[in-house]
């Protein structure tokens, strides 16, 4: 990777601004928009607390402080809510999970918390015992994002046999589509962002046996525009974020080598805000934490030095699962 | 948090600007504490937290729980009390009982307010397991239908016109919350939580009003669904939505004679994605879209082999009208592709077909002869060699072709029926120097044309 120690400053990756960048979004309680997403707050930590994991700064962030927060927006039901009062939800669940899993602290969902039985009988309630997909909460919303995330949780506390995988694994392939791609319901377009949450619940219980490799990574590799960065679905714009979703999915596949690796890393590092931190969606836009985890991940994935190296199927550091499920990828 | 195409500015504020948000924050803040504290105390048919809700939806429509104590306002205390018992186990949050596995309707309720409205209410229909909140639910209505039928005597009278002054509540204010998400959407058009809301009050309608009356407010949906799609036309939730819309209206009676017929919506939908290519053929959403409706509208219009030959023999010409004018376009070459996979394979062992959710037949033209799938791709290559004249440099013509020589040799037949090995080694040097990018690609195609 010798070329890229040549790459001009600006094309250099800005740890330090990063790392300053996501230690200062708690402190941003005078601005509109920290109110404005709170809804979004255990995930923000999720996201956050990984991408300083990638950057090497784990400590960045005050374990015990975290431990708190997250204990703080968890229900009698086990489910947790983006924040303390908010309602328990997928999405804020599988985040706790991670979160605890990040930072080894499953002992104190025992401890203080309402157990990781509590926690995982939500998730598994949540299933559609008849066509095998998930909820994201009482009111019944269905989607492969929130499969994926059960898969993910579930499996990271070591409870997957509470769902009926088959079933779960049937509706994934309902989900496909002729493009080798997957929707977010069957009957859906391919979407990168479905793909990876199919890929990877597929990847979690071993069942990748359907999935048309070629004729996907065909599609995800078309993904990559001249600039260099990838798009979501055909005709549609590059976006950072899609530097995960899609090639987290080529990784599952093996196919990654099927785009091209310094063009995607010049486009994300001209997303960077060098000054301030953090990544942008496109070059030269406002940065957030998901953009700048994403960011981070796809470069992460390509083997950009200095990174720690990141589990495509879990979005979670390798040392991370390799500790918790005990393989080696 | 998550900001898309919002341009970076200098993140210094001025006092003044500062000062601004520290107002505005005061009154989000206030708003949400007051909301709180309401549903501490389960307060939810207190009308005040519904017109707190209006206000802090309006300034944050992605604030998820704040939808959700919209409903439970609804559920308690908005709704005619006939239709409260309806939905009483969701009354209150984070019940921990399964929403997929028990009837809901049936649980005992958590919430006092709503228990009492339901003692009063008509006998509340189990909905069916696995009832999503968005799935139309059969025997409610049918049930309602029931409940609103004709009077025996005098008390019976009365009690019919109370019934039809709580239906037409109901109406009133499901209409008003309808239409209160209206300008959210078209403000956040892929705010899922919108989306999900919308759902909910039709599938309330379903639920709780006269099954003609729950149509027509489905009828309503699937126009402004259409509204939603010609503002962005591949907008992926508006999609999923409009698919959603269709199977319940196809699901439900659509007489109000209370016929049990029911009617496809295979060939309006398989129409709507013409006239979608035809304002803009980019738009790979329709293209799927007609992949998915084509096997269900051949196999309602009962076509025999004939006629599904016929069928895919219109649809590679029209993708190929497209072609001649944007050969670059990847939307017309995957739907291209899709009427070529239906030539290329049989599904033999039916192993793709499940694959793609197509069911076991899966295919277009199941039984075409071998000669008639020759003569479909030796006509394909040659039309689309003739590109080449116009499009030399277009790198997506020299993978079809290479894709298409492949399948053919895939089939059993030797690729020299239609082209030499030099003219694909040349394709694929073109590749390379038209798309480096994808390198590492061609350097696997390459070893997999040599293995051949």
């Amino acid at each position: 990777m010798a070329q890229l120690q040549n790459l001009p400053d600006e094309l250099q990756l800005a740890t330090a601004a990063h790392v300053q960048y996501i230690q200062s979004l708690d402190s941003r309680k005078d601005e509109y928009e920290y109110w404005l997403t709170e809804h979004l707050r255990l995930n923000g930590v999720y996201w956050g607390l990984t991408a300083l994991h990638l950057l090497k700064k784990p400590e960045a962030l005050p374990r015990d402080a975290t431990i708190d927060y997250v204990l703080s927006c968890q229900h009698e039901n086990g489910g947790f809510g983006a924040a303390p009062g908010h309602d328990a939800h997928m999405l804020y669940t599988v985040s706790a999970v991670q979160i605890l899993a990040l930072i080894d602290a499953f002992d104190e969902l025992e401890k203080r918390g309402k157990g990781k039985a509590v926690v995982a009988k939500f998730i598994a309630d949540l299933q559609n015992r008849e066509t095998g997909t998930f909820a994201g909460d009482e009111w019944g919303e269905e989607d492969t994002r929130f499969l994926y995330g059960a898969f993910n949780a579930l499996s990271l506390m070591g409870l997957l046999h509470l769902v009926d995988v088959d079933k779960a694994v049937d509706h994934i392939k309902a989900c496909a589509n002729f493009d080798g791609g997957y929707g977010l319901t069957p009957g859906a377009e391919s979407h990168s962002g479905q793909i990876f949450t199919c890929l990877a619940a597929l990847s979690i219980v071993g069942r990748m046996e359907s999935v048309e490799a070629d004729k996907l990574g065909k599609w995800l590799s078309e993904r990559q525009l001249p600039n260099g960065g990838l798009n979501g679905r055909p005709e549609k714009q590059e976006d950072v974020c899609y530097s995960w979703w899609v090639l987290s999915s080529l990784a599952m596949i093996d196919r990654t080598h099927w785009i091209d690796r310094d063009a995607l890393f010049g486009f994300i590092l001209r997303c960077q805000d060098t000054e301030k931190g953090g990544i942008s969606d496109r070059p030269g836009n406002m940065v957030d934490v998901w953009h700048t985890l994403f960011g981070l991940t796809g470069l992460s994935l390509l083997g950009y030095p200095g990174l720690d190296a990141i589990d495509p199927v879990y979005c979670l550091p390798k040392s991370t699962t390799e500790r918790i499920l005990g393989y080696k990828k | 948090m998550a900001s898309h195409g919002i341009a970076r500015t200098n993140r210094n504020r001025t006092e003044e600007q500062r000062q601004q948000d520290l107002d505005r924050i005061k009154k989000y803040r206030d708003l949400d504490d007051q909301i709180q504290n309401h549903v501490r105390q389960s307060a939810y048919d207190d009308p005040a937290l519904f017109h707190l809700t209006t206000k802090i939806l309006r300034l944050n429509p992605e604030y998820y729980t704040i939808w959700n104590v919209r409903r439970r306002c609804l559920i308690s205390g908005s709704l005619s009390k006939r239709s409260a018992g309806l939905w009483r186990s969701k009354a209150s949050p984070n019940t921990s009982r399964s929403v997929t596995t028990k009837p809901s309707c049936v649980d005992s309720s958590p919430s006092p307010s709503a228990a009492t409205r339901a003692d009063r209410a008509t006998s509340p229909s189990p909905k069916k397991t696995g009832g999503s909140g968005t799935t139309p639910d059969e025997s409610g209505k049918q049930e309602q239908e029931e409940n609103t039928a004709k009077p025996v005597g005098d008390d019976e009278g009365k009690k019919d016109k109370d019934e039809a002054d709580e239906i037409a509540t109901d109406i009133s204010l499901i209409r008003s919350e309808l239409a209160f998400t209206i300008p959210l959407l078209i403000e956040f058009p892929k705010c899922y939580w919108i989306w999900g809301y919308r759902s909910f009050l039709l599938s309330l309608c379903d639920s709780i009003l006269p099954a003609a009356v729950a149509r027509e407010f489905w009828v309503a949906e699937l126009a402004l669904d259409s509204k939603m799609l010609t503002k962005d036309r591949r907008n992926f939730h508006a999609w999923t939505y409009r698919r959603f819309i269709v199977s319940a209206l196809e699901s439900t009676k659509n007489d109000s004679s209370g016929g049990e017929s029911t009617k496809s919506m295979t060939e309006s939908e398989f129409a709507y994605t013409y006239s979608m290519i035809k304002v803009d053929l980019s738009n790979f959403s329709a293209w799927h879209n007609r992949s998915k409706l084509a096997l269900r509208l051949l196999d309602e219009r009962g076509a025999d082999d004939a006629a599904r030959k016929e069928f895919l023999d219109q649809e590679l010409e029209l993708a190929r009208e497209g072609l001649n004018v944007g050969p670059e376009d990847q939307s017309l070459w995957y739907y291209h592709q899709f009427l070529m996979d239906q030539i290329t394979t049989r599904g033999e062992g039916k192993e793709d077909d499940v694959k793609h959710g197509e069911g076991v037949k899966g295919l277009i033209a199941p039984n075409l002869s071998l000669a008639d799938r020759r003569e479909f791709i030796d006509r394909e290559v040659a039309e689309i060699k003739d590109l080449l004249e116009d499009y030399a440099d277009v790198k997506l013509i020299y993978e079809a072709l290479l894709e298409y020589t492949m399948a053919y040799q895939a089939m059993g037949e030797s690729s020299e029926d239609i082209v030499n090995e030099d003219e694909m080694m040349a394709w694929l040097a073109k590749l390379r120097e038209l798309d480096p990018l994808r390198q590492g690609r061609w350097d696997d195609l390459e070893k997999s044309l040599k293995s051949i």
